[in-house]
């Protein structure tokens, strides 16, 4: 076990600087620069935007930039080149805002979708599986953006409340639990809408866990055995069918950071999706590599808990 | 599904019990059970006669729908609603005589752009998904078939050097560069020779470090895919588009770059597999060369759920690209594609809400489309899952 | 079974909390009841963030706005675009102009060189009222006081290129015997003085001066490179504007330090320190120093004839017990940092500024909003709203929507508002009232004139012929914009309104087209000694009406028969890769317009390189000088009549296809009012009413938002 762990940990080093290595050509050897040195704007003179590349190291060789990042992103002094602000600070910051839509997401994902999915197992091939079947489906290729535009037109034209934003503006002097009911609401539709496309897949997951589970022999032995059929299902079925599921708590991880830019663009919440896409028109390369390196660490942490977990709950499992 | 499959007919006891039917029937009986995937069929070849359709039909210099003729007087007018033709030129009434989807904020007819933008999303779906099995098959299939094999130390050395090299001449250090790179061919150049003179000498044991091996094949593809697999797809694809100029090309690349790892692992484990299996054995026995047998007796078997994969995957790569367009980054106008056609409409969602429909809508029925086929090709391709209906 | 029973009832529990938070949120009326604190928000949004809160290092429009709120300039433009004092309660412009005695030149009628006689000859050319020469009298006149300056020997360290081909540059020491000086000090800037002089004093008086003679260097140069120093070194004549502002006393910045002419010197040194890489350098670099001469007059004198100076100065005052070097010097040691390389762009105040202007600033969440507090001891008295808040919000229809659910009172871009079909759709609902006018901006197209065929006249008058302006106007821009002709402002009297716009007649297009010898051939494209007219037109990508006008412009050119391919490109690639280095055919694109006109570095020949702005490369010997003649001339009748005759001259070229000036438009709702307090202590109310130029929020400061609509009384 120790020396799966240690192997696995050097492996997931050495995945991670070849990341870094790539992310960093892709963003730099693509064509254009940071907005900063924009000389369009009739106030910068040339000499003003050569100092701007000197300052942010874009006129040594690519290799040196490359080792100052790093350098500077290890130690915490990475800076963002739109406003001066600490890269790491800004993004957790964002994060903290990402939180709760991401927490509210899983939940409502994980909370429907089994009993969606395991419904559907249990009465298979009868209407209410078909129909699932095709609602998640459904879900799964409607256009997110789309999908979004149509449930805010919907609220703001004929209910008249806000929905945009973490919160309604300016609300901040009325009590508590209005302030606190105001951000459940606006945390409502885009959470839904980041939970779709997950609760489809999820649920589509749990059916076939359970058809496999319910196929076993054992499963057969008690229904054989004339246990209530909710015993079976739920008792004996249901726990085995778990097992996979268990691993896939390390693999949400990711989902953190990755959230969805689109979703957080179109409701403008302040997160860490939002952020990148800013980031990218901004040519922000900083916080463009951080997040990219962050997220790419949080897979490699995800798929290492996964592993681990996985030998936990399943004995037979051991490397 | 509830209704049984038809089931043979009762054969004697003497008849052999081989199936009658060829491969692509029985493929055929079980998939037109699934009603659903049935529909995504249908769909699906329906798409591909509109996109064709569209093509013919919106360019060349005097198309037959012109999706970019521009009447501003007519903006914004609702489907089905009929021309003003006394304010039109000739060649600017629309050839169905109404705008059967309406027009759009330039008074471009809605139903043309719609037309020429299938042709679009049909070709990204294609393409990108192309490029992703073409590397996933590629990859796999190495991984897979030539998988234990090591890579020794002098042919990292030898790639070492010659990147190293490359790198120096890159950053303008030509001198040291060339030296290196003139050292790792020499090197290369030798090993041929070595090859074609003395056939399977023992190498002098002095030698005997640099032939040491290092990692297999199949890790070195296994870590790649684990790199790649560490990027957030969507936002490093985005990150690409918006730093190369905006081309139809580059997005198909980039997606079909950023998503061939499934396939390589699924191509990978059927390998795996299938190599172990006797038919693939025989025909090693009988000296067929290593690609003939890759090619010509594995792939066929592998086939399946790539098949699968890549048609689930033809339904991301439209949805993603409707997503690119609709962040602004996709195909440069006047160029219809349907992400666009809806990114420009749903500023007008309050006068004109067709125009953010009708794309949206129409995106929705082609992505359901394949995959609802794709999920019935997984069903009727899987044996374990055909088992149980 | 209880699994079972969680598994349903679980996410049903789920659902309802949420569901139910619907009831908690307030509707766009209910907004102003339950809460009665937002009638004291002021809140916008706005499509951009700001990028740092300090006029000295940030130039982008949406810092601008927040710096506007927090910081107080020493003048800004009125309700008529004339200059008001601010922080200034007035100020003089003045000049002094110098010229070396140039002792080889001869001086009709004066036979000895001696300084002082050259002096006396001006001063009695003064007196004497008989000349007929009407100019040199005018300039005579002006000359307030003459003195003359002794010779004097110093020596100056510059660097200077030696090859032309390398980059590198040797510091070299020049020893300079300086002739004596004649100083003038003249009651208002005369840019014609020398060539008046010159009547007075010889044609070639001041050309024939060689500054060479009297400059050595340590390291030898040849004899021309020598000359172009010493010209340097020793002007023979040179123009020193000044400036001289008066403050205003007791104005104190939001930490109650008093406000006085230190700061406004430590803005300009600021603004100068090469660590700082201010943005507005371009700016301030013709100055020549900045004095205090007591705590509440600062004088400001130029290097050359620079007629944008004065505007230059409506720029934020910053404070400089807070930032000056000890200051920062002293925030770096309480942060560790290292006090070598703390600059102020590393200090806090650039997310925390601190100014003299009526809001206070409280909160900047990036890309969120910002928030300011009204400073209840600003110099005019306080705002009556309690708090601004900018909100950033990238997306138009999402802008909108928040408008709709009373979470913003207004939004919109800088330069064209609200889009123009919102405006279509909300004029005329009855909870909003609108404004509008039009913007300091146009849009065009612009031919690269390196490149045949644009580089004819006709061809590019053709082009734009083709185009239906005035269809786009009504249909895109829903009537929200304006034809314009040329570069300047249109509600200044630097443009010329004579000048008519091009009509529309692509028949006229397809004739003159036609001269040039582009005819059509058998498929209907337009084709000169068999090749076909095709070129590529470009824009950014990211603005809507830019889009549209692509479109139609392709399908305009196509009808004439002329094969138009399109590109819209990401925003830094379109203006590194194609604009910067003149890689294009045609371009659509926009620029403001300044108040003040300074064509230069969109129209001088000498602008064309790459980098430079000058990107359609127009090069005109008539037009470069006006522009230098626009620069240098402080006279507003003269700069105007320049201006008119610079913009005729565009006019003809049609380097660009002017298209149009767009109008912004304003929505607010009804409830948001004047508020003014009366000499009588009586509160008025007024409906708010934009300014001559179509500036509403000129008052902003006196607006309030009423639980109720107010009725007026002067209304119907």
């Amino acid at each position: 076990m120790l020396s799966f762990i240690g192997r696995s940990f050097i492996q997931k080093i050495i995945t991670i600087i070849f990341v870094s290595v790539i992310s960093f050509l892709i963003i730099h050897l693509a064509p254009g620069e940071p907005s900063q040195v924009d000389p369009l704007n009739p106030k910068f003179t040339p000499e003003v935007v050569e100092r701007f590349r000197k300052e942010f190291h874009l006129d040594e060789p690519l290799y040196k930039q490359y080792l100052f990042f790093y350098q500077d992103l290890f130690t915490g002094k990475t800076v963002s080149w739109k406003d001066n602000q600490s890269v790491l600070k800004k993004i957790w910051e964002r994060f903290l805002n990402s939180l709760p839509l991401f927490i509210l997401g899983t939940i409502l994902t994980w909370t429907l979708s089994f009993p969606v999915g395991i419904r559907s197992a249990i009465f298979r091939g009868g209407l209410y599986d078909r129909s699932a079947t095709f609602f998640s489906y459904l879900l799964i290729s409607i256009p997110g953006f789309f999908f979004a535009y149509i449930l805010i037109i919907l609220v703001v034209t004929r209910f008249h409340v806000p929905v945009l934003g973490m919160e309604t503006f300016g609300i901040s002097d009325a009590s508590w639990p209005s302030v606190a009911m105001d951000r459940i609401w606006h945390l409502l539709i885009p959470s839904v809408l980041g939970a779709t496309a997950g609760i489809a897949v999820l649920s589509r997951y749990v059916r076939s866990q359970m058809l496999e589970v319910e196929g076993q022999d054992y499963v057969r032995t008690a229904k054989a055995k004339g246990l209530p059929p909710d015993t079976v299902h739920y008792k004996h079925a249901l726990r085995n069918a778990l097992i996979p599921f268990v691993t896939m708590f390390g693999l949400i991880l990711p989902g953190l950071i990755g959230g969805s830019v689109i979703i957080e663009s179109i409701f403008s919440w302040p997160g860490i999706g939002r952020m990148a896409y800013e980031a990218i028109l901004a040519r922000d390369y900083p916080v463009i590599l951080t997040v990219n390196f962050v997220s790419a660490v949080l897979v490699l942490v995800g798929t290492f808990i996964s592993d681990i977990l996985y030998m936990v709950v399943d004995p037979r499992i051991r490397i | 599904m509830i209704e049984e499959s038809a089931s043979p007919p009762d054969y004697g006891l003497e008849q052999p019990l081989a199936p009658r039917r060829t491969r692509l029937e029985e493929f055929w009986l079980l998939f037109r059970q699934n009603r659903l995937a049935i529909m995504g069929l249908i769909i699906f070849i329906l798409f591909f006669c509109i996109a064709f359709t569209g093509l013919l039909l919106t360019s060349g210099s005097d198309p037959v729908f012109d999706p970019s003729l521009v009447r501003l007087q007519e903006k914004l007018r609702a489907p089905f609603s009929k021309p003003h033709l006394e304010t039109l030129r000739p060649n600017e009434i629309p050839t169905l005589g109404i705008y059967l989807l309406g027009t759009d904020d330039l008074g471009r007819d809605v139903f043309s752009r719609m037309l020429q933008g299938a042709w679009v999303s049909l070709t990204v779906g294609f393409v990108a998904v192309g490029i992703s099995v073409i590397i996933g098959i590629f990859m796999g299939g190495i991984a897979g078939y030539f998988g234990q094999r090591h890579i020794r130390l002098d042919q990292v050395l030898v790639t070492c050097l010659l990147s190293a090299g490359a790198a120096l001449v890159f950053f303008n250090q030509a001198k040291w560069g060339a030296v290196l790179l003139v050292l790792g061919h020499a090197y290369i150049f030798y090993l041929l020779l070595m090859r074609l003179i003395a056939v399977r000498k023992i190498p002098p044991k002095r030698f005997e470090l640099l032939h040491l091996d290092t990692i297999s094949i199949d890790t070195l593809i296994m870590r790649l895919v684990d790199i790649m697999l560490c990027f957030p797809s969507f936002f490093l694809i985005l990150t690409v588009v918006a730093l190369l100029p905006a081309s139809i090309y580059n997005i198909m690349i980039v997606i079909g770059l950023t998503s061939w790892m499934g396939t390589t692992r699924f191509v990978r484990a059927e390998f795996l597999s299938l190599r172990e299996q006797d038919f693939v054995a025989a025909a090693r026995a009988l000296g067929v060369d290593n690609f003939r047998i890759i090619f010509r007796h594995m792939m066929p078997n592998a086939i399946a759920p790539v098949l699968v994969s890549a048609t689930i995957g033809i339904a991301t790569a439209i949805l993603t690209e409707a997503g690119l367009s609709f962040l602004g980054f996709g195909v440069p106008p006047p160029h219809a594609t349907w992400g666009n056609i809806l990114s420009d409409g749903k500023n007008f969602i309050f006068d004109a809400p067709w125009l953010t429909f009708v794309p949206g809508f129409s995106i929705l029925v082609v992505v359901l489309a394949f995959n609802l086929f794709g999920e019935g090709l997984r069903d009727v391709l899987n044996p374990k899952l055909r088992e149980r209906h | 079974m209880t699994i079972r029973r969680i598994l349903i009832f679980a996410p049903l529990l789920i659902i309802i909390i949420l569901l139910q938070s619907y009831f908690w949120v307030p509707t766009y009326e209910q907004q102003t009841r339950g809460n009665p604190n937002r009638l004291d928000d002021y809140i916008f949004a706005s499509g951009g963030d700001a990028s740092i809160l300090n006029p000295v290092l940030s130039a982008d429009v949406p810092s601008s706005r927040v710096e506007n709120l927090v910081f107080d300039s020493l003048i800004d433009l009125d309700a008529e675009l004339r200059y008001r004092g601010r922080l200034a309660t007035g100020w003089q412009i003045y000049e002094e102009a110098y010229f070396y005695v140039n002792p080889s030149a001869r001086i009709p009628g004066l036979d000895v060189t001696v300084p002082q006689a050259i002096v006396d000859l001006i001063l009695d050319a003064k007196q004497d009222s008989r000349k007929t020469d009407r100019e040199l009298q005018d300039s005579l006149d002006n000359i307030k006081n003459i003195l003359v300056q002794p010779p004097r020997n110093f020596s100056e360290i510059r660097e200077v290129k030696l090859e032309k081909t390398t980059e590198e540059k040797r510091v070299i020491k020049f020893e300079v015997t300086a002739p004596a000086r004649i100083k003038m000090v003249l009651n208002r800037v005369d840019q014609e003085l020398f060539t008046n002089l010159g009547r007075l004093l010889g044609h070639d008086y001041f050309s024939s001066f060689h500054g060479e003679y009297y400059v050595s260097s340590d390291v030898p140069l040849g004899n021309q490179r020598l000359r172009a120093q010493a010209q340097e070194i020793l002007p023979a004549t040179e123009h020193n504007p000044v400036i001289e502002f008066h403050l205003r006393p007791g104005v104190k910045f939001h930490d109650g330090h008093i406000f006085d002419a230190y700061d406004v010197r430590f803005t300009y040194q600021a603004l100068m320190n090469p660590k700082n890489l201010s943005p507005r350098i371009a700016d301030f670099e013709p100055v020549k120093s900045v004095a205090v001469i007591d705590p509440l007059t600062v004088r400001i004198v130029y290097k050359r004839l620079y007629s944008p100076a004065l505007g230059t100065w409506s720029m934020g005052i910053l404070p400089e017990h807070l930032l000056n070097s000890q200051a920062l010097v002293k925030e770096a040691i309480r942060f560790n940092k290292d006090p070598g390389t703390f600059t102020m762009r590393d200090s806090r105040l650039i997310r925390n500024p601190t100014g003299c202007g009526p809001f206070v600033f409280r909160q900047w969440k990036s890309d969120q909003h910002i928030i300011l507090d009204r400073f209840d001891d600003y110099w005019e008295g306080p705002p009556n709203y309690k708090r601004y808040i900018y909100r950033i919000i990238p997306d138009i229809l999402t802008q909108e929507m928040e408008f709709y659910a009373g979470t913003i009172d207004s939004y919109g871009n800088p330069l064209g508002g609200i889009p123009p079909h919102q405006v279509q759709r909300l004029k005329n609902d009855p909870r909003y009232q609108n404004f509008s006018g039009t913007s300091l901006s146009y849009t065009y197209i612009g031919y690269n004139m390196r490149r045949k065929p644009f580089d004819d006249r006709r061809v590019r008058r053709a082009l734009g012929m083709a185009i239906d302006v005035d269809k786009i106007i009504k249909y895109v821009l829903y009537n929200q914009g304006e034809r314009t002709t040329g570069p300047f402002a249109k509600q200044t009297d630097f443009y010329n309104h004579r000048i008519k716009a091009l009509t529309y007649d692509p028949q006229r297009a397809l004739k003159l087209l036609k001269e040039v010898g582009w005819k059509r051939n058998s498929a209907g494209w337009l084709e000169k000694d068999g090749k076909k007219f095709q070129f590529t037109l470009i824009t950014n990508s990211g603005n809507d009406i830019r889009k549209a006008i692509l479109a139609i412009a392709q399908d305009a050119w196509k009808q004439i028969g002329i094969d138009v391919r399109t590109d819209l490109l990401e925003w830094s690639v379109f203006i590194q890769e194609r604009v910067d280095k003149a890689d294009f055919d045609v371009l659509i694109l926009g620029w403001t317009t300044p108040i003040n006109p300074d064509p230069y570095q969109v129209w001088h020949s000498s602008q064309t390189h790459p980098y430079q702005l000058n990107f359609v490369g127009f090069q005109n010997k008539q037009a470069d000088e006006l522009i230098i003649k626009i620069r240098q001339e402080y006279d507003h009748g003269k700069q105007v009549e320049y201006c008119q005759r610079f913009h005729e001259l565009i006019a003809r070229e049609q380097p660009y296809t002017f298209l149009y000036v767009p109008k912004w438009t304003a929505i607010l709702d009804k409830r948001i009012v004047i508020k003014e307090q009366g000499a009588d202590g009586k509160v008025r109310y007024k409906k708010i009413e934009p300014t001559k130029t179509g500036d509403y929020t000129f008052h902003f400061n006196k607006w309030i938002k009423l639980p109720d609509e107010p009725l007026f009384l002067n209304e119907g």
